[in-house]
């Protein structure tokens, strides 16, 4: 009898099995069919149209945001960027001094590496070849 | 008969309880992602951020081992998408392999650009943050030269930094998923034919490209993926392994960052309409990069069934370099896969970690 378990668990699984495989050979097909439509220029075209409105639109849009905002006498998304290029200048300036103040410390012979880093393994690895793996 | 039947009453029983087992853990699992509980961890192996600027950040793996390679190896990724696919979870990490195999990892993570990072070009990655990068792993190395490791578009920054820089004391260079002939770009070059993609225009309007933007881009290549992917994971709802994965590279699949805007125009218009790689002719900052001029022990890893970077466009990138010392591998398999699928547990790391350990003492 367990014959006849085997059998119908087998069956079950083929069963599934050639579901998978179908799954996988539809989604063959549709990709292939999928890129064959828009691998036409007339595809290219109306994408294009679309990107072009797109770009319009957001233009617009980021436009006319941005004589509301002012009207409401409210930070505007360029307003945001310009601090963020301002905060952007001062960490730079930062990370300048950061970088000539560990040199000065180098030179001085102070460590100024993070103490991780400071856990210097030993750097004299060879690869493991057939050679020395049979020593 | 009797026992026929008894027997059959119990495999049906069993069956029964199997299938009630398999629902519960369906139902849960499903709660699970409805509900984004438990969100799996990435990018988790322990590290420092060595140098950050901006965005970016300089990590430095903690070695797993107290004997390393003396060459460290850095791992640079790609512009469009966040850098722990390289580094996704225990057991899936390149990086951890890369450690475990004694080397010394370091990864260029450029961030996510903020709106005021519109204005990068290639320029600023290439000549102004690589090669600091570079520098701050000869300070924490104590080593003149280091290996590169770049995925994707983290290859081409890296041909590119090494064409610009022929004295640079690059080991070795490996270069994975990395298209340099754009004509092999199949639907991307298509996409974005000049006669009908204006990217121009895009860019002035909406500065950095928008995630949502890149990822429908890398959709369309294959638009059933994402929903073959859902009745996958119904079928597959009980196996927590199976949907613990799906998880983690959903997450990264979703998780697509901006493009920083300059840089965009500049690779639709430099390297996708020009083909400016491949025909040796790119120039940044007035300095032309020369490939010819890279000398460098080369591995090219390619996937045979990359949609995103086709065999095609990656397969020329040996024949661009004066290197003696080349080396090609093709998998099977696409892009992600490549490089954090089970391919890449078993045969890519294992010869990357081979090919560099070889040239990295």
């Amino acid at each position: 009898m367990p014959e006849t378990s085997t059998r119908t668990d087998g069956a079950a699984g083929e069963a599934m099995e050639l579901w998978r495989n179908w799954l996988t050979e539809t989604e063959r097909q549709w990709n292939s069919f999928f890129a064959e439509v828009m691998g036409r220029d007339s595809f290219g075209r109306v994408a294009g149209s679309y990107m072009e409105a797109y770009s319009v639109v957001q233009r617009a849009l980021n436009q006319g945001m941005e004589r509301y905002l002012n009207t409401f006498n409210l930070p505007t998304h360029s307003d945001v960027v310009e601090l963020g290029e301002r905060l952007h200048n001062i960490e730079e300036r930062l990370a300048t001094l950061e970088a000539n103040l560990n040199n000065l410390a180098s030179a001085a012979g102070i460590p100024t590496t993070a103490a991780v880093t400071q856990l210097r393994p030993r750097r004299t690895r060879r690869p493991r070849t057939s050679k020395n793996e049979s020593k | 008969m009797a026992t026929v039947r008894q027997t059959d009453v119990n495999r049906l029983l069993d069956a029964a309880q199997t299938q009630v087992q398999k629902n519960r853990q369906r139902l849960e699992k499903g709660l699970d992602i409805l509900l984004a509980r438990e969100e799996p961890l990435v990018g988790v192996t322990p590290k420092d951020v060595i140098y950050s600027r901006g965005t970016l950040r300089l990590y430095h793996y903690r070695p797993m081992s107290d004997e390393v390679y003396r060459v460290p190896v850095v791992f640079v990724m790609s512009l469009v998408s966040k850098p722990f696919i390289l580094d996704l979870t225990f057991g899936q990490s390149f990086v951890q392999y890369m450690l475990a195999q004694g080397f010394d990892v370091f990864m260029v993570d450029w961030g996510i650009p903020r709106p005021e990072d519109k204005r990068l070009k290639l320029d600023d990655y290439v000549l102004d943050f690589m090669p600091r990068c570079f520098e701050e792993v000869q300070k924490a190395t104590g080593e003149k030269d280091y290996s590169i490791l770049g995925y994707c578009m983290g290859g081409q920054l890296a041909l590119m930094h090494a064409g610009l820089n022929p004295g640079a004391p690059i080991a070795n260079m490996v270069c994975a998923a990395t298209p340099v002939d754009m004509e092999g770009m199949g639907l991307f070059r298509h996409f974005s034919d000049r006669r009908w993609f204006d990217v121009d225009r895009l860019v002035d309007a909406v500065g950095n490209i928008p995630p949502d933007f890149m990822l429908r881009s890398f959709e369309m290549l294959r638009p059933m993926d994402r929903w073959m992917s859902y009745v996958r994971l119904l079928d597959n709802l009980w196996d927590p392994v199976f949907v613990y994965g799906y998880r983690v590279m959903y997450k990264w699949t979703n998780e697509q960052i901006p493009f920083a805007g300059e840089a965009y125009r500049q690779m639709i218009r430099e390297l996708m309409w020009e083909n400016k790689l491949m025909k040796n002719t790119l120039t940044l900052d007035n300095r032309r990069v020369d490939t010819k001029a890279i000398t460098c022990p080369v591995l090219n890893v390619m996937a045979e069934h990359d949609h995103i970077a086709p065999y095609a466009a990656t397969k020329p990138l040996t024949s661009l370099v004066s290197s003696r010392d080349t080396d090609e591998v093709v998998l099977k398999g696409g892009h992600v896969s490549l490089v954090a699928g089970k391919n890449a547990v078993g045969r890519l790391w294992p010869k990357v970690a081979e090919w560099l350990g070889e040239r990295s003492v």
